[in-house]
């Protein structure tokens, strides 16, 4: 137990990477999922053929290569950016691009009545995505959405490749220089608490949302 | 100079040809019937009339002004959308399945066109929106949401909420056919007293006994034609044509 403690200062300090780059992803892919999902249905063509071109490549390769991608990519072409801004830029493009599907599919669930009944009451195009369809689009997502936040808080982890001292690696570091199996478990519990945090935000949102059907 | 205007209005979707040439005028006051058999075409016709489909061919006038004329080789041109929009904001229209935002209170349902497009003060919106739910007798559901009210009462939410945009003519699209028998009469009897306030009304429906009642004028549409019309009395008693007959006798036969 004393052991647990000792580890904890070095872990708790991953957390907080390991936080702040799930915050800081969050923040900016959830915005750009809106707006990639509203691209992806454009009816103007190159935008949505750029949509699916976007959401093909960062769905259809590993979030790992991406990370190398973005970090020693950029290192080649000459620019040294931090690791942990190459990770966040990797994240953000790549959630953005699930998030995008799963606001889309959210988006149209939404009864096309719903369009018909803003426009005849003469809202602009803006005022019925804002005010009727977002909205209730948010709802219907709350399930898919906790998905994707938890895989992200768990995905963290890959960022341990490009050298960033997050949870993972500072349970790694422990357990290599004492020897023991511990940090693993302390991490995991970690983990398990963070996903657990999660679960119950999204139950609590999804009761916040029960007012209506 | 009429209400409403439509001349030799054409609608296909696709291939299949859905009004093959359509006109009615609609005068102040008027309240028109629509009925017909379904795929009839009388729906897309209404739809029309709204902007809700876009017509490829003919005119639509609303108080004289043109929201769509044909251009050269016939295809149908629209007016710019502001124009469109203000001729729209004329017309209130009501729906077979009620749309609803299901995310609002009712009392938010009816307050958010006035509040969010004519720029109503909140307090000025909420006065109306308050008078029309007990003009459709719906006063204690204010706070309630969609869901937790009955189709009737639903679609007289829906009448209110299109009327707080004080229209000039008013749209219904088989209002009463998503209801369970019990619950058409308390709708029809809104739109009775509407008619009685002379709100100009054209109501596509398959209520031969509202038509009968309450149309000034009844028109049978058929295979996207108009048919026959002339005074309910007149189209729904003694039909001249012998389609109108053969669906009334279907129709009247059902009950």
């Amino acid at each position: 137990m004393d052991y647990v403690f000792k580890i904890l200062p070095p872990m708790l300090e991953g957390s907080i990477v390991t936080l702040q780059l799930f915050f800081l992803t969050l923040a900016l892919a959830l915005p750009l999922g809106i707006i990639l999902a509203l691209a992806r249905m454009s009816k103007f063509k190159p935008l949505n053929v750029f949509m699916q071109f976007y959401t093909w490549v960062f769905r259809g390769t590993p979030l790992l290569l991406q990370l190398f991608f973005v970090y020693f990519g950029l290192m080649i072409v000459g620019h040294r950016v931090e690791p942990f801004t190459a990770a966040s830029i990797a994240f953000v493009f790549n959630y953005s691009a699930y998030l995008a599907e799963v606001f889309r599919a959210g988006i149209q669930s939404i009864d096309k009545g719903q369009y018909e009944a803003a426009d005849v009451l003469g809202l602009t195009r803006v005022q019925t995505m804002t005010k009727i369809i977002l909205p209730q689009m948010f709802k219907r997502v709350i399930p898919p959405l906790s998905n994707e936040v938890i895989n992200l808080i768990k995905d963290t982890a890959l960022v341990y490749a490009i050298a960033i001292s997050e949870l993972l690696r500072a349970a790694k570091n422990a357990a290599v220089r004492d020897d023991t199996f511990v940090p693993f478990i302390v991490a995991a519990c970690f983990y398990l608490i963070m996903t657990a945090v999660i679960q119950l935000f999204f139950k609590w949102l999804e009761n916040k949302y029960d007012y209506y059907r | 100079m009429y209400m409403l205007q439509a001349t030799d209005i054409y609608k296909n979707f696709g291939l299949l040809q859905v009004l093959k040439g359509v006109s009615l005028q609609v005068n102040k006051g008027e309240v028109i019937a629509i009925i017909g058999p379904s795929g009839s075409g009388k729906s897309t016709f209404l739809r029309c009339l709204n902007r809700l489909e876009s017509v490829n061919q003919g005119k639509i006038e609303i108080e004289g002004e043109i929201m769509v004329e044909n251009g050269e080789n016939c295809k149908a041109v629209y007016n710019n959308e502001k124009v469109i929009a203000e001729m729209r904001r004329k017309m209130g229209m009501v729906f077979q399945n009620f749309n609803l935002f299901p995310h609002k209170s009712v009392l938010e349902n009816i307050m958010m066109a006035p509040v969010l497009v004519q720029k109503s003060e909140e307090e000025q919106s909420e006065k109306t929106a308050l008078a029309l739910l007990e003009k459709v007798g719906l006063s204690d559901k204010a706070n309630n949401y969609p869901f937790e009210l009955s189709g009737g009462q639903q679609q007289r939410v829906a009448i209110a909420r299109a009327l707080a945009m004080n229209p000039e003519i008013m749209c219904f699209d088989e209002p009463t056919s998503a209801l369970d028998p019990e619950l058409t009469g308390e709708v029809l009897q809104v739109m009775k007293d509407l008619a009685m306030e002379h709100m100009t009304m054209i109501v596509v429906t398959h209520e031969i006994g509202f038509a009968r009642e309450v149309a000034n004028r009844v028109i049978f549409m058929d295979d996207g034609l108009i048919v026959e019309q002339g005074a309910a009395q007149e189209v729904l008693l003694s039909p001249r044509h012998e389609r109108t007959k053969a669906f009334l006798s279907k129709v009247l036969m059902a009950r």
